[in-house]
This record gives C-alpha cells, sequence and structure tokens, in this order.
C-alpha cells in the first residue's frame, strides 16, 4: 500500500513515470480511471491509489457525473511546479554569469602577481 | 533525464575552472556560501535568502568527485530532492562547462508539451469559465 500524506509535495507526485502518464493523458480533456487503466496497462485500483497522490498534491480536479467520475489537470498547479523549474534555469544562469566573472577577476590578479 | 542543461563555453583553463567549482571560498565567491569539502560523500550546506516553504538552507553531499572533469552534489532545499552536476570537457579556447539540474520528476519533459501545444493562457481559458462560475469547493486552491 501507498502511503499517502496530507499536502503531499507536487514534485514527489510527478516523480512516477504513471502518474506523468496519467498528467499528459489528462491533459485537455478529462478522463476517468478506467480509461487511464486500459491505456496504462495497470489495473484501476493502481490507478485509484495514483490519482489519489496527484488529488493530494492538488495537481487534479475531479467531477462526478453520474456514477462516473471524470479527472482533470488543474493547469494553475502545474504552473506553479513549471515557474519552480523556470526559476531555476535563470538561477543558474545567473551565477555561470558570476563564475565567468569571477575567472576574469582571478586571471587578473594572477597576471598582477607575476 | 535532463531537466535543466546549459551549457558554457569559458575562455579559461579547465584547471582554473575546477578549482572555482572545488574550493570553498571561491565557490562562495560565485555561487553561495558553504561548508564544501572535495571529498565524496562529504555533506554540506548552501545558505541563502529564506522564502516561503523553504528556510534558504540547501542540504547537498558530494556524490561524484572526478578531477578535473565531473563533479556532482546532491541538492535539497524546499520541497526539491534533485542533483547538480558539472561536466568540464577541455576545447581549443579553454572549457566547455555543461550543467545539469535534475530530479524535477521529468515534470520539465511535459511542460513544453503544455505551453506548445495548449498555452497556459489557452488552458486556463479552456477549463477555468465553469470552475470559476461554480462555488469553490472547501479547502480548493485559489487560482492563480
Amino acid at each position: 500500500m501507498t502511503q499517502v500524506s496530507p499536502n503531499q509535495d507536487p514534485f514527489r507526485a510527478i516523480a512516477d513515470p504513471n502518474r506523468r502518464r496519467m498528467l499528459d493523458l489528462m491533459l485537455g480533456q478529462e478522463r476517468t480511471v478506467g480509461f487511464l487503466a486500459d491505456d496504462l496497462g495497470i489495473a484501476q485500483p493502481s490507478v485509484s491509489q495514483h490519482m489519489q497522490v496527484l488529488r493530494l498534491a492538488g495537481l487534479v480536479d475531479a467531477r462526478s457525473e453520474g456514477r462516473r467520475t471524470f479527472y482533470s489537470v488543474r493547469p494553475a498547479e502545474l504552473r506553479g511546479v513549471a515557474e519552480w523549474i523556470a526559476k531555476y534555469e535563470a538561477f543558474w544562469t545567473g551565477r555561470l554569469d558570476a563564475l565567468e566573472n569571477h575567472l576574469s577577476r582571478m586571471k587578473s590578479k594572477g597576471t598582477r602577481a607575476k | 533525464m535532463k531537466d535543466i542543461e546549459i551549457v558554457r563555453m569559458l575562455k579559461f583553463p579547465r584547471d582554473s575552472v575546477w578549482n572555482a567549482l572545488t574550493d570553498s571560498a571561491q565557490l562562495a565567491a560565485w555561487l553561495m556560501p558553504n561548508d564544501f569539502r572535495p571529498e565524496i560523500g562529504h555533506r554540506f550546506t548552501f545558505r541563502t535568502k529564506p522564502a516561503p516553504g523553504f528556510d534558504g538552507t540547501i542540504h547537498c553531499e558530494v556524490l561524484e568527485l572526478s578531477p578535473p572533469e565531473r563533479l556532482v552534489i546532491s541538492w535539497r532545499g524546499g520541497p526539491l530532492d534533485t542533483r547538480v552536476s558539472f561536466d568540464l570537457a577541455e576545447t581549443a579556447e579553454g572549457t566547455r562547462l555543461t550543467l545539469r539540474h535534475t530530479g524535477f520528476g521529468g515534470l520539465s519533459n511535459i511542460i513544453p508539451r503544455l505551453v506548445l501545444g495548449f498555452g497556459w493562457k489557452g488552458l486556463l481559458e479552456k477549463k477555468l469559465p465553469g470552475q470559476l462560475s461554480a462555488p469553490q469547493p472547501a479547502g480548493a486552491t485559489a487560482w492563480r
């Protein structure tokens, strides 16, 4: 059994390839657990467990219609995760600029020392 | 799996770049204050400004160390459990540095599809109207 804690962080939620595939399939359209189980080729209870992880991370919404439940991605939540990555890309670009400046300073110091 | 990959051509000898990556004082000069030591298994931290959900400490461990070619460290802070690698290759001009920051869960493989396939704006417009007019379920996160 997968132990699920509330407010599971989205990075852990998407670390699993099956869950990423599920998000992919739910992008732009609602899906049922049955549909996802067929596509992934895994049992419905497993899909339900994965879905629970995604829901606790706030990445997925559910809507009931009769006896069926449709799930869809909450794009704003996914975007929050995407922004983390974008920020880190900008961070490293800035740090590598700083590295170049640092190397230039070291070099001119070395030149003066000679 | 690559999440972030940045390649930088540096007009400096590889040994100089390697020292800038593996000397604590030099790392502090261009990256962040730290207690790094160039030993496999050494645990250390980088310190930066705290932010919501992040105490400003990045917990790291030296995972790989192959002077003067490759350095890999783990990188944990806030919600992240990732790793950062630096690869150095000699070129005629100096050094080619490849930085990879991985472990974002492969999400970056989905993001381009999200943005290109639907566009964030399109995706939001498509999904939002019905949900905005309906009462928000208790505990629902506000749409940003």
